[in-house]
């Protein structure tokens, strides 16, 4: 027999083995450990935007934009600075998440008097929007919600928006 | 340098490497076998695989990391740790440089699972290559051109 090829056989087997016996112990240790996860999670937009204590923070652009035309609501535009002048939601408040630290105290009293801020960023996976919001829940801000996907569906859906350094109307 | 001399430094070279690669798998397994939640979310986040997919990998990935580095560690079964780790780095740096190029913000998720720490760069494409080159001379010493000098396993007897 060609050695070369025995060997091969020999390494694929024993690769094969190894994975075997790393994915029984992988999975026993998932069962027995009290944080472990299920074995096919969902991931699903309701399920991965909630909060801590596992709410759903979605909301739906139909509810968002209804809140918007009855100027209930405040939008904070989690992506970086850059892009929120590129063009963002008419009236969106800058607070790219990467610099949320420095940025915060700038911008908290546009957030306050009680309207519903909705966070949004871009792209089904963005997580930007919905890690501000549950730093904005942490901060006190109660009614903070999730717009997911929230720049491209609002300009498909042909809402107001604007370019510019903040404050252009 | 005669034969034997450097067939000798070879040896020594090889017990160092794999070694040196175990180590970096054992690492790398430790923060994600303790955090599976935190993991799976990484692995998410590479938006590469199909959702159901993505517990099972983050379940089942660091238990191979730790076993594959234990074996190189140990020396053991090295035709077929030495396998699993070139496949499983061609298969990170691939995830790496697929990310990089449709400019997507993944979080590395290489060896810690929190979200503040090391975000894919090109350092992290270039870090993963060196690992990818480091695994590839391991297999190709281990299984497709085997040092063997004395009839011991390679680099064994380091």
């Amino acid at each position: 027999m060609n050695s070369g090829k025995a060997r091969m056989i020999k390494a694929t087997g024993q690769a094969a083995a190894i994975i075997a016996i790393a994915c029984m112990l992988a999975a026993c240790v998932n069962l027995l450990r009290e944080d472990g996860i299920s074995f096919v999670g969902d991931w699903s937009t309701d399920s991965r935007f909630i909060d801590d204590s596992g709410q759903s923070l979605v909301i739906s652009l139909t509810e968002a934009s209804r809140l918007y035309a009855q100027k209930k609501a405040v939008f904070v535009d989690a992506r970086p600075k850059s892009q929120y002048e590129r063009g963002r939601i008419k009236g969106a408040v800058s607070l790219p998440w990467h610099e949320v630290n420095k940025r915060f105290m700038e911008v908290a009293d546009q957030l306050e008097g009680g309207k519903t801020i909705i966070c949004y960023c871009d792209g089904e996976s963005c997580e930007l929007s919905h890690d501000l919001a549950l730093f904005l829940s942490d901060m006190g801000f109660e009614n903070t919600r999730v717009l997911v996907n929230g720049w491209t569906k609002w300009r498909q859906a042909g809402l107001p928006t604007q370019t510019g350094g903040q404050g252009n109307e | 340098m005669n034969k034997a001399h450097f067939l000798k430094t070879e040896k020594t070279c090889f017990a160092a490497a794999r070694i040196f690669l175990g180590a970096v798998f054992l690492y790398a397994s430790y923060d994600k076998i303790l955090h599976p939640q935190a993991f799976a979310e990484a692995v998410y986040n590479y938006q590469i695989l199909p959702d159901a997919a993505v517990n099972l990998v983050a379940l089942f990935l660091p238990w191979i990391e730790l076993a594959a580095g234990l074996c190189l560690i140990a020396g053991a079964w090295l035709p077929g740790a030495t396998m699993i780790c070139a496949l499983l780095m061609t298969a990170f740096t691939a995830a790496l440089v697929f990310n990089e190029i449709r400019g997507l913000d993944v979080h590395c998720g290489c060896f810690s699972t929190q979200a503040t720490h090391d975000p894919a760069s090109l350092l992290t494409v270039l870090r993963d290559l060196f690992f990818l080159a480091v695994s590839v001379y391991l297999l190709v010493r281990a299984v497709f051109a085997p040092l063997k000098i004395t009839g011991n396993m390679p680099g064994r007897s380091a």
